[in-house]
């Protein structure tokens, strides 16, 4: 839309040097199609194309602006000035197909003058300017073909096509426009009332904080008060130490039932030999008198002994253990052939699994992308790996001062492996729909995104682009 | 709010590819170099055995010995067609046969008589047929002169430092011991097994060497000589420097990332052509050897101070200048082309006579170029193209890198964002514009991939050490590379550019040869291992010519495809001696500096001096980015040198000539209008480079043979034949330039201002950043096309306007050369060449193809005389004796004559008389 009214305003500056441009090129309009004053008679390849009738020698400069009812200033005359008014020259070597003017004013039908213009009248459709070096270059400008009139290009006259193409066009636009601002309206409304509400919200919302602020200060003095006489608790449990003995006394006599095979309440010689083995050594049963050694060299040893003694060989854990605990079972199961081939089979598996992983990771690069847009907040990027980046954090508006409103920069997303961080720009376009129409990367790390929204709908296009002269 | 759009963009991997400068080999690290560099002068053990001498009509043929282990050696010498002589030297009996370069030369090259003039036991004299030029060959030891009257002009293993390392059995392999045995008494002395004789290892790459040492040596003495030149391609001066404190010149393909300005290291491509240059004469040396290549350069001149210079003069040394060249190849044969002038032209076509010219371009493909990687999308494409537009800047060529493929399958299009290619290139067509796309010889190991699975079905793939087809790891991922040795595979290859098998292509689309070095991100110093093979040949003997072949190949698709009508256009990264014939050179990988625009000149002009004319850099510098005033100056010297593409790393900022502000924009399209509005001379220079092998853009020295001041000129050059001096800016901020204008009786015309300056003089040129320094030599002719339009094809039927620059005796001369522009037409004479001379007053257009036949419709609209008189009339003469007055302008001040719209036609015949 923007682009639009961009052209829209060209167009009437164009149609307004245009009608300068006429004081300059005087012409009576009567020659029935556009001549060019034929230059010196041995010229070659230029376009020659006589059409002033003996009775009016007269006719229209070719590649300009002609206007029939400029009947003053349309007067055979002896020589033309240069619009630059650097040079005189005569009349004859306007439109001869050699510049003569610093500024081309007198080859606006000819790619003679390098920084020449060509007018397109394009009947039908939009009348604009060209380059005078896209003249008789073999491709078609003009939509009425008027630029190629000595080339081998075949042009079509496409400027009726064109002018119901963008009248149509226009007429969408118009219809989107009124379409965008009737949902810009409902927005506006809506964002009222949804303004009211949140206010309403939050007054009552400030009102619950006071009363809890209340309660805080309550709950504050009672947990004051609750600490102090854990505090208190906690003294008096040092004092004691009570409640650590009670637990270490459940492990100690679960050990000693472990080792007491015959549960009669204490261990024996052989009770030992079957239970605890050397740390180091733990295929080898002890020997009788290592046993002894163990039970303080008595033959029999009682729970309450049992803790004063042995129990503390066992908890240091660097001589004896108990059998059967924290062994390494690895050095058997290894040699057995069931397990090897489990794990060759394992191993394989996983090769099959990385293959399909790199598979799906190459399909994965082939994939697309999802982008989100988060107004005033982020813009990511997702692959359909699941792996998210982020493009840009909310920046700034970045429109031009005559629509600040219309582009908008998010900044400081992931950084790049060659330095640098991403950005987004984001430009916001008139819509009925709220969209990203499109994302590009131009450059590496670089996005711009084509944002549509009723919210960027102006009313100020609406009256520009009516426009009945099409 | 959250939209969601899920668009079709595919991942652009960027390529994580780092190597620094000990990824390369110094001469110390490269085994057969370090040992044949620790040759000392002075001890050649090797003896020409005069009663071997046989000589036919125009070949002889003599056995050398080498004493000192006794194998023998054959030496071939020739006299060639245009004063070359050629001196071949290979093992007389080789355990197996040793590789000659083929498809290098043009064609065996035509000899002529030989004769003796005297022999003795010393040693035998030859004639050489003219001016009284003779070949002394002396017996012990071995040595060769070449001689003119009294004087040497080059002297062949004076120093004795001619080395053949012959085939020889491993010792531990069993059919060694069996041999040896039996051979022992008839060898004298073992070779020393050395380190790295029979295997190498380099950083994690190790070289099996199955054939053990193999290279071959020879020194070039070159009495009287001062400055040499050539041996692309370095980032070094045009004169080549002294090694004698650092590494020889390396000519050895590689893929140098980020490679240093001026550094003797090897890059991207080679061409083994050295031309020697002094006052009184102009040689050459073409040392045929593809294989890895250093030459060694000393002079006994260099870096002598005035207090040496006098000591010499106490002491009674000569004081005759001179410059030693020493060649150390590892594999195949000495083959060498002494190219003897005098002139530097005579160098020039006598190299042509052996290698060919320059190919004669389509006239589009010398406009400007604008690539990038990468053109994301067709829609990108567009945008671009309509950019141009937008900011009225021509252009002929958009091109499309490793991205636009479908997952770096070459002939492929990525099936999203260039969904449909051929509505893309008829969109450009509609503009009379045109597309290349990437082609590189890396395949993509992919059983889906159709290219690859009929290289592995024809067995094409060069093989490993193992006879395995050879794999490596380059954009694609793993890749296999076409053994393009083959002829049977280029031209496989070639088909695949048939629009039937290239789908998705037109005519208008054409082709960029990158990483044919070959690059192998996982390789040996980034390239092939040596011990790959290609057939009966190691990788080894070939390394320099697998880029030229796939070159050679490609071309040969794009004019088969057209049937043989239609003139290719291929670019190439990698070349060697020949690829002149086959389209474009570019100096690689390089970056946003200043150091890197200015090392474009000597660049391209060593690879002028050697025959590849069509070179470029890339504008702006590849890697990094340009600062605005950097781009500028770089469009702006890049104007006037003839390939003119800018390009762009993946990861720089967007750069298209228009993203700088309007006032750059302005000054870059500036650049360009000066370019396309030269582009009929541009063209007419590459036919004569076609023609003759002349270089188009030259060194100074070229010109002006005796003025020792341009000897080392690298600031500035010449296009075409004297005819303009272009000294570009290449200083940051630069207020002004010192030019050189050269020649004591010449005046040269300011471009830009037309102001007249005499020659012979350092001329101090105040710049702006509107334009570079660019003059026209007074007493030539110079037709340009002042309507510059969207593409040079646009401006193929627009009149021209002639410069005549007058000179001191007020007379001038030119040449016009049209033809249809991208047709092999003309070689069926189908072009208009004219002769343009003014002198007495009159200026006249003849035919100098009165055999040839073309028409155009383009006329003279204007002739501007540099350095006229106001005449009191001006009248033209048409063949058909028809006699016109003509209007004209002339401006007293700056005396610049303007003949208004005389009009006559291009190809027709007239005189105009200044009365």
């Amino acid at each position: 839309m923007a682009a639009q009214v961009a052209l829209r305003r060209q167009q009437a500056q164009e149609e307004s040097e245009a009608r300068d441009l006429r004081l300059l090129y005087p012409c009576t309009g009567i020659g029935g199609e556009a001549g060019i004053p034929q230059g010196s008679s041995i010229s070659a390849g230029v376009p020659v194309s006589v059409s002033s009738s003996p009775a009016a020698a007269c006719f229209d400069v070719f590649g300009s602006e002609n206007q029939k009812d400029d009947k003053r200033f349309y007067r055979e005359r002896k020589s033309f000035l240069c619009i630059d008014g650097s040079r005189m020259i005569p009349f004859e070597q306007v439109n001869d197909d050699y510049c003569d003017c610093e500024d081309g004013s007198d080859e606006p039908g000819t790619s003679a003058c390098p920084r020449g213009r060509f007018y397109c009248t394009n009947l039908g459709f939009r009348p604009h300017y060209i380059p005078s070096s896209r003249v008789n270059d073999g491709i078609c400008d003009c939509c009425d073909a008027s630029d190629e009139y000595n080339s081998h290009a075949r042009c079509q006259n496409t400027c009726w096509n064109l002018g119901q193409r963008e009248r149509a066009y226009v007429e969408g636009q118009m219809r989107t426009l009124d379409e965008g601002l009737r949902l810009k309206q409902q927005l506006i409304e809506e964002g009222v009332l949804l303004w009211r509400e949140k206010q309403a919200q939050l007054r009552e919302l400030q009102q619950v904080a006071e009363d809890l602020q209340v309660k805080l200060e309550e709950h504050r003095r009672k947990k004051h008060e609750a600490d102090r006489l854990k505090e208190q608790t906690l003294k008096a449990l040092e004092a004691g130490d009570g409640g650590l003995i009670r637990h270490q006394n459940s492990s100690v006599a679960s050990i000693f039932h472990l080792l007491d095979s015959n549960k009669d309440g204490s261990l024996t010689v052989d009770e030992i030999k079957a239970k605890v083995v050397l740390v180091h050594d733990e295929q080898r049963v002890l020997s009788e008198d290592e046993a002894l050694a163990l039970l303080d060299r008595g033959h029999r040893m009682d729970l309450s002994k049992f803790q004063s003694t042995l129990w503390d060989v066992l908890t240091r854990g660097d001589t004896v253990k108990i059998k059967d605990t924290q062994g390494a079972p690895g050095s058997l199961s290894s040699e057995d052939p069931h397990l090897k081939a489990a794990d060759r089979a394992a191993e394989w598996e996983a090769t099959n699994l990385k293959k399909v992983e790199e598979a799906y990771e190459t399909v994965n690069m082939e994939i697309r992308y999802t982008y989100t847009l988060c107004p005033f907040n982020q813009v990511t990027q997702k692959s359909t790996a699941g792996v998210e980046v982020s493009l840009g954090m909310w920046g700034m508006w970045t429109g031009k001062p005559k629509n600040h409103y219309s582009q908008m920069v998010y900044e400081n997303g992931e950084p790049c492996w060659q330095g640098g961080s991403r950005s987004t720009t984001v430009t916001l376009t008139c819509g009925t729909e709220t969209a990203l129409r499109s994302v590009k990367e131009p450059s590496k790390c670089q996005y711009i995104m084509d944002f549509q929204t009723p919210v960027a709908c102006q009313p100020v296009l609406k009256q520009q682009g009516i426009h009945s002269e099409l | 709010m959250a939209p969601l759009l899920v668009l079709g963009l595919a991942l652009c991997l960027s390529g994580t590819w780092a190597v620094d400068k000990g990824n390369f080999k110094t001469c110390e690290q490269s085994a057969f170099c370090k040992r044949q560099r620790a040759l000392k002068p002075g001890e050649s053990p090797y003896r020409a055995l005069l009663e071997t001498m046989e000589l036919t009509n125009t070949r002889l043929t003599l056995q050398l010995i080498n004493d000192n282990n006794k194998v023998r050696l054959l030496l071939e010498l020739y006299r060639l067609q245009g004063n070359i002589t050629r001196v071949k030297i290979n093992e007389l009996k080789p355990l197996k046969p040793r590789y000659e370069v083929p498809d290098v030369l043009i064609r065996e090259p035509t000899t002529e008589p030989l004769s003796v003039l005297s022999q003795d036991e010393n040693g035998v004299v030859l004639s050489l047929g003219v001016e009284s030029q003779r070949v002394i060959i002396s017996a012990r030891p071995f040595r060769l002169d070449i001689m003119e009257g009294s004087d040497v002009l080059m002297s062949l293993n004076s120093r004795g430092l001619l080395a053949f390392e012959h085939l020889r059995m491993r010792k531990d392999t069993f059919s060694y011991k069996v041999t040896s045995t039996v051979a022992s008494t008839t060898k004298e002395e073992e070779e020393k097994v050395e380190d790295g004789m029979w295997e190498e290892t380099f950083k994690s790459h190790t070289d099996s060497k199955p054939n053990g040492p193999s290279a071959v040596s020879l020194d070039f003495s070159l009495p009287g000589v001062e400055h040499v030149y050539g041996i692309p391609e370095h980032a070094d001066t045009l004169r080549l420097k002294t090694t004698d404190n650092g590494d020889p010149y390396r000519l050895y393909n590689l893929d140098v990332f980020q490679y240093e300005l001026y550094n003797p290291m090897a890059l991207y491509g080679s061409v083994p052509v050295m031309v020697a240059h002094s006052a009184q004469r102009t040689t050459g040396i073409f040392w045929l050897n593809a294989a890895e290549t250093w030459v060694d350069i000393s002079s006994n001149t260099a870096g002598k101070t005035v207090f040496g210079k006098m000591l010499d003069y106490v002491q009674g040394s000569s004081e005759t200048p001179q410059t030693d060249v020493r060649w150390i190849s590892e594999s195949g044969i000495i083959d060498i082309f002494i190219m003897l002038g005098p002139t530097p032209k005579d160098v020039f076509s006598q190299y042509a006579s052996l290698t060919g010219t320059q190919s004669f371009p389509p006239l589009a493909s010398l406009g400007y170029h604008q690539c990038r990687w990468n053109y994301n999308d067709q829609e990108d494409v567009k945008s671009v193209d309509a950019g141009f537009d937008e900011h009225d800047i021509p252009y002929d060529f958009i091109w499309l890198d490793i991205e636009h493929t479908d997952g770096k399958r070459y002939f492929t299009w990525d099936p999203h964002k260039f969904a449909t290619p051929k509505e893309m290139l008829q969109g450009l067509m509609d503009k009379k514009r045109k597309m290349v796309a990437i082609v590189d010889p890396h395949i993509k190991v992919d059983g889906n991939y159709k290219i690859h699975n009929e290289i592995r079905s024809r067995g094409f793939y060069v093989k490993n050490k193992d006879g395995g087809d050879y794999e490596g790891w380059c954009w694609p991922g793993s890749a296999s590379y076409p053994d393009f040795t083959r002829a049977d595979m280029r031209a496989w290859w070639a088909s695949m550019f048939a629009y039937d098998q290239y789908e998705g292509t037109m005519e208008n689309l054409y082709t960029w040869n990158d990483m044919n070095e070959p690059s192998v991100f996982n390789g040996p110093e980034v390239t092939m291992h040596k011990d790959a093979t290609h057939g009966a040949w190691e990788h080894r003997d070939i390394h320099n010519l697998y880029g030229l072949y796939v070159q050679m190949a490609t071309a040969e698709g794009l004019i088969q495809r057209s049937g043989g009508v239609e003139r290719p256009f291929v670019l190439t990264r990698a070349f060697f001696a020949g690829s002149q014939r086959l389209g474009a050179v570019w100096t690689g990988d390089n970056a946003a500096e200043w150091g890197h625009l200015k090392i474009s000149i000597p660049m391209c002009l060593s690879m002028g001096l050697v025959g590849i004319s069509f070179c470029g850099a890339d504008i702006g510098g590849f890697f990094k980015s340009p600062s605005t005033e950097l781009l500028v100056r770089w469009y702006q010297a890049g104007a006037y040198q003839p390939f003119y593409r800018a390009h762009a790393h993946v990861d720089t900022p967007r750069r298209e000539p228009w993203l700088f502000g309007p006032e750059n924009t302005a000054l870059i399209r500036e650049a360009v209008r000066q370019r396309y509005t030269l582009l009929p001379y541009w063209y007419q220079l590459f036919y004569r480079a076609h023609v003759t092998g002349e270089p188009v853009m030259r060194p100074l020295w070229v010109e002006y043979p005796q003025d020792l001041a341009t000897f080392a000129l690298e600031d500035e050059y010449l296009i075409g034949k004297t005819n303009l001096l272009v000294h570009p800016v290449v200083e940051e901020g630069a207020r002004g330039v010192t030019a050189y204008l050269p020649g004591k009786d010449e005046v040269w015309f300011d471009v830009h201002t037309f102001q007249k300056h005499n020659g012979a003089q350092n001329l101090y040129i105040p710049v702006t950043m509107s334009s570079i320094p660019v003059f026209q030599r007074g007493g030539s002719i110079i037709p340009r096309k002042l309507r510059v339009r969207r593409s040079s094809t646009c401006m193929e039927h627009d009149p021209y306007t002639l410069y005549v620059a007058l000179n001191l005796q007020r007379t001038a001369d030119g040449e016009l050369y049209i033809d249809d522009g991208h047709t092999f037409n003309y070689e069926k004479k189908e072009f208009i060449y004219r002769k343009l001379t003014f002198a007495n007053k009159v200026l006249s257009s003849v035919n100098l193809a009165p055999d040839a036949k073309f028409t155009t419709d383009s006329w003279i609209e204007r002739i501007i005389v540099l350095g006229a008189s106001k005449p009191s009339k001006v009248t033209l003469k048409t063949a058909d004796g028809q006699e016109k007055q003509l209007e004209f302008d002339f401006d007293a001040s700056m005396s610049v004559l303007t003949v208004r719209k005389p009009g006559m036609n291009a190809g027709a015949d007239w005189t105009m008389t200044f009365q």
